[in-house]
């Protein structure tokens, strides 16, 4: 008994120690300090200086909270429990969020500096006048390819995949909508089609498509194609980005059949507290210069136009990441198809995975 | 367990250690690495530690983590024994066996159906989510386990100790500090090491009730998966690793002292 309750005081005394660093360490952080905004992103989807900066010019403390999917962040908005002040969902879920009622409008005259986003990215289906909702990054899907393994080859087309010399050699990104959309596109129909003849033409055509695939997998399929274990992939061009950081073997090529577009964009949510730090957040996010140092810390592509100027060349002139306009012009960003169709994507898609073997 | 092991189950032994091992091992290894990935091993560096310990928001959520395993298990422990002892008390088996299907349903059930049972109840009841929301559901999840790891040990105790001590003048008090509490140490210290170890690698629990910034580090390194998983998370692993193994032997020092045999913590 005595032991036991030694133990037990010696765990009170060491959680005690604990819980005083963590008070300290916040303090020095200024985490408890009244006036705080709460912002929700993705892990690892901004450059962690510019939070201190933001800190140090405004006075106003950031909590910083990371999600993993759009659906996990949606849940946690949707229950409450915290209140987000901004959050970075893409498109799709952007326009379930809209249908639910869950974001506030944002209110553009407090931002001063949407003038820097390029017109291309504003006004889009999803958010109409972008009303809820500011670009943060965005990207395209295409295919990431080895050169070294596959010498003297280009691929510029959803079509070239299907060369019986690619036998074995394709990896797959586990999403209904990025495979069942490449069948279409390579047969030149929209991303967003709903026609059930047009979808089943697409299936098949995949179905041809099975003795080029190695595997249809998840988030590893960046490390399974950097270490050279597939030479071509379907992938996002971040991602794609990030293979191609680590391996200088591959490229990167958005198809000239077209492709998604996607966007990852700041929302405030409904239950947001502190409504006027999260407007000047979004318009310091804006900020050319900002966004430029942002943009070369994640690597993605930034919709601020103004920001190129300040980022390397090398970066900004790399069509694979900002493709030119004759080539946006047939990307398409995925519409909310109703949840009929798209349990018929995923019907679809399954299909197809049984299929292969 | 005083039988010599067979060639063929040492080797087996060896072999499923080695596939417990080696990915931590391998993740150790690349933490020090200076290339950056966990692959292409470029040179040795401390790079990755160095950033680690610079990185206060990260440290937060370490200590965090260990705040909320350390109360959750202790907290947990002291509830589990007393719904041991109260289970124990009840004389007729089916009773016992009864409440015993209660407890091990809980253990049983999937951790996303308890965490999103947890979120709800929190949000009706309009509490914050925080640093209390994640400590209650990790004592909730934790009591089962406690339970299960008290009770054989109450069982297996023979009634006459009990009776022994009342003959011999001890009151109800005494008996339960002086016998059974006792008797019952390595189970107890067993569950609670267990409850650690359940509350410091919970995510999906743990994620349906964070927020208001608190935040637990199976959560943190969980949502880094999109772009990567950066080495200073290795550094970090690696330093958990050392402190768990640091702690079994702590664990297994306080055992042998007190000399009983006692159930492994399993890891």
């Amino acid at each position: 008994m005595k032991k036991l309750i030694q133990f037990f005081v010696l765990i009170v005394a060491v959680s005690a120690l604990l819980l005083w660093s963590i008070a300290k360490l916040n303090d020095s952080q200024g985490y408890s300090s009244g006036n705080t905004l709460t912002i929700y992103n993705w892990g690892d989807y901004i450059d962690p200086d510019l939070i201190s900066l933001f800190t140090e010019e405004t006075g106003i403390s950031v909590i910083y909270e990371t999600f993993d999917s759009n659906e996990a962040m949606m849940t946690k908005i949707q229950q409450g429990g915290t209140s987000y002040d901004i959050a970075v969902p893409s498109e799709y879920m952007i326009e379930k969020m809209i249908e639910e009622d869950l974001l506030l409008p944002i209110e553009h005259d407090k931002i001063p500096n949407l003038s820097n986003i390029d017109e291309r990215f504003i006004d889009l289906p999803f958010d109409p006048e972008n009303k809820y909702s500011v670009p943060y990054f965005w990207g395209t899907v295409g295919i990431v390819y080895n050169t070294a393994m596959l010498p003297g080859i280009e691929i510029t087309s959803w079509n070239d995949l299907w060369d019986p010399t690619f036998k074995n050699e394709i990896l797959l990104t586990d999403g209904a909508r990025e495979v069942i959309g490449m069948g279409l596109n390579s047969l030149g129909y929209s991303l967003n089609d709903t026609n059930r003849e047009h979808l089943l033409e697409a299936k098949s055509k995949l179905d041809l498509l099975t003795p080029n695939i190695k595997a249809i997998v998840g988030d590893e399929i960046k490390m399974l194609i950097a270490n050279e274990e597939a030479a071509i992939g379907l992938v996002w061009s971040g991602d794609a980005a990030d293979m191609m950081w680590e391996n200088d073997n591959l490229d990167y090529v958005v198809p000239i059949e077209g492709s998604n577009l996607w966007f990852d964009n700041m929302v405030i949510p409904k239950t947001a507290k502190n409504i006027e730090a999260a407007h000047m957040f979004i318009n310091f996010i804006l900020d050319a210069e900002i966004a430029a140092i942002n943009t070369e810390w994640v690597s993605y592509s930034t919709p601020n136009k103004e920001a190129l100027a300040f980022m390397p060349e090398d970066m900004t002139e790399d069509e694979r990441f900002y493709p030119p306009e004759e080539l946006t012009e047939k990307l398409e960003v995925y519409e909310n198809i109703g949840k009929w169709n798209l349990a018929y994507y995923n019907e679809l898609f399954l299909e197809f995975k049984m299929h292969r073997k | 367990m005083k039988e010599k092991l067979s060639p063929f189950s040492k080797l087996f032994l060896i072999f499923i250690f080695l596939i417990l091992y080696t990915p931590i091992f391998f993740l150790i290894f690349y933490s020090f690495n200076s290339g950056g990935t966990m692959y292409n091993f470029e040179s040795f560096t401390l790079d990755w530690y160095r950033e680690l310990f610079t990185d206060y928001r990260l440290l937060i959520i370490v200590l965090n983590t260990l705040v909320v395993a350390l109360l959750s298990a202790l907290i947990a422990t002291i509830i589990g024994v007393l719904g041991a002892l109260w289970i124990h008390s009840f004389r007729r088996r089916a009773t016992r066996n009864m409440l015993m299907s209660f407890n091990n349903v809980l253990i049983v059930s999937p951790d996303v159906i308890i965490g999103a049972s947890f979120l709800i109840l929190f949000t009706v009841t309009g509490y914050k989510l925080g640093f209390y929301s994640v400590l209650l559901s990790h004592i909730a999840f934790s009591v089962p386990i406690v339970v299960l790891m008290v009770l054989p040990k109450l069982n297996e105790m023979s009634s006459s100790l009990v009776d022994a001590a009342r003959d011999l003048g001890a009151n109800s008090w005494d008996v339960l500090t002086k016998v059974i509490l006792p008797y019952l140490t390595p189970g107890i210290m067993a569950g609670f090491f267990m409850a650690l170890t359940f509350s410091l690698d919970d995510f999906a629990v743990t994620f349906f009730v964070t927020g208001n910034g608190f935040s637990t580090l199976s959560v943190e390194i969980y949502s880094l998966a999109r772009r990567g998983v950066s080495l200073n998370i290795n550094a970090l692993s690696t330093l958990l690793f050392l402190f768990t193994i640091i702690l079994v032997i702590v664990y297994y020092f306080i055992a042998q002292r007190s000399k009983s045999t006692v159930m492994g913590v399993r890891k």
